[in-house]
């Protein structure tokens, strides 16, 4: 008798980053056991179609496998992200018809698999702009040289290297100028508060 | 600060999926632009998930279904991972009359749908958002000092401030309140001072009710183009 099941969260959240981490197909299996079934009568109840509702739970199982990665515990839990995946997967097959090409498709609406997954970095991204905006007052009252090399490196996210190649400067001026304008940022910034 | 909301029926609807297109994205987009609603859709989504694949047990039809776990076990390991659907890139810049307006993550996500912008009398501009279904879903700007004449809804009507803010009779809206009139609301919304960015789902045509408006009744096609 395991000690856990998969309806404790806890346990279904160790499970996925078990999958995630080292492809552990006994802990896939353990989820498996558990979600397939419960999809496949929710899936029944949806289509009335006990093919379409097992094609539904193949798909949704197949991401938990391939995209436990995405599974992020402090987002919410297992059991929920599981949903959300079933959830876009019942909406595509609703929708699925070959003339609606134009059709919203729920990538579209949740991208609960995208690799990065903007909506909900959106809250984040608030506070990016708003410190983008403070940091580039700061970054105006430095040296243009060091400014340039602060735009490029933190704005464009280009890598040492490239800023050197792109400005045509050996890589340790790029370095020195990167360690020179973020102490004066932090010296402005210590000043500003 | 928002102060109009869609409903909680609204929000539940939009977790499912069980909206039209355009109502999932003026739901989906209201949602970026809400903290509060945030929080409340992921409060769904747990719900519904507990209520799907909560620990009751399945029902006995899942059982006798042929559900041949060895083989699709075996079918799930043995597969590829779907390659990420070529995804048209997010776009998040919108320039219109020398303005400039960053979307939120939903509309960013389906910048290819918007069509081209026309320009309509009274300092409004429109433009389609190709979703599919059976309700407009369109982009209207209004200028500053701009009004749409009085009107009803045949059906219902959903608007959503993208940016800016505009005021009918009863209300000023602001950056992510999301309004919903029905056919008995009589309104005509107008901008004062500052530009509005408004997405807007319509259910029926626009119907003018008020003096001269009345002529402009076939204005109201251009919306349904």
């Amino acid at each position: 008798m395991p000690p856990a099941q998969p309806d404790n969260a806890e346990h279904a959240a160790e499970l996925l980053a078990k999958v995630a981490s080292e492809q552990s197909r006994a802990a896939f299996s353990e989820l498996f056991r558990y979600f397939a079934p419960r999809l496949q009568a929710y899936a029944t109840r949806q289509f009335g179609n006990e093919q379409t509702a097992m094609d539904l739970v193949q798909e949704t199982m197949s991401n938990v496998w391939h995209k436990a990665h995405l599974f992020k515990p402090d987002r919410g839990s297992a059991a929920t992200w599981i949903f959300t995946i079933a959830r876009n997967i019942r909406f595509d097959f609703l929708r699925k018809n070959k003339y609606r090409q134009y059709d919203l498709s729920a990538d579209d609406l949740w991208p609960v698999l995208a690799e990065t997954n903007d909506s909900l970095d959106d809250d984040y991204a608030l506070d990016d702009d708003l410190l983008m905006q403070q940091l580039s007052v700061f970054c105006e009252q430095l040296p243009a040289a060091q400014r340039t090399v602060i735009e490029l490196i933190y704005i464009e996210g280009k890598s040492q290297q490239e800023v050197a190649d792109a400005l045509q400067i050996p890589l340790g001026t790029v370095k020195s100028r990167t360690r020179l304008a973020l102490q004066k940022l932090k010296e402005l910034i210590k000043h500003d508060d | 600060m928002i102060k109009f909301h869609p409903s909680e029926q609204h929000l539940v609807l939009y977790t499912a999926g069980e909206l039209s297109p355009a109502m999932l994205m003026m739901v989906g987009t209201h949602v970026d632009m809400c903290s509060h609603c945030q929080a409340h859709v992921r409060d769904i989504e747990q719900q519904l998930a507990r209520k799907l694949l909560g620990d009751v047990e399945p029902q006995p039809l899942a059982r006798n279904a042929a559900l041949d776990e060895q083989a699709m076990l075996q079918a799930i390991f043995n597969s590829q991972p779907t390659p990420q659907t070529a995804a048209v890139a997010a776009n998040d810049s919108l320039y219109l009359e020398g303005n400039h307006f960053k979307l939120p993550a939903t509309l960013a996500r389906n910048s290819h749908r918007i069509g081209d912008w026309s320009r309509l009398p009274g300092k409004l501009w429109r433009a389609p958002v190709t979703v599919g279904g059976e309700e407009m879903l369109n982009f209207i700007y209004m200028a500053e000092n701009a009004s749409l004449p009085e009107h009803t809804h045949k059906g219902n009507e959903a608007t959503l401030v993208v940016n800016g803010v505009f005021n009918d009779e009863n209300n000023e809206y602001r950056d992510g309140d999301f309004v919903l009139l029905d056919n008995h609301h009589k309104h005509s919304p107008a901008t004062q001072n500052e530009d509005c960015l408004t997405l807007a789902a319509l259910e029926g045509p626009l119907h003018f009710t008020s003096g001269l408006s009345r002529l402009l009744n076939p204005f109201s096609s251009l919306f349904f183009k």
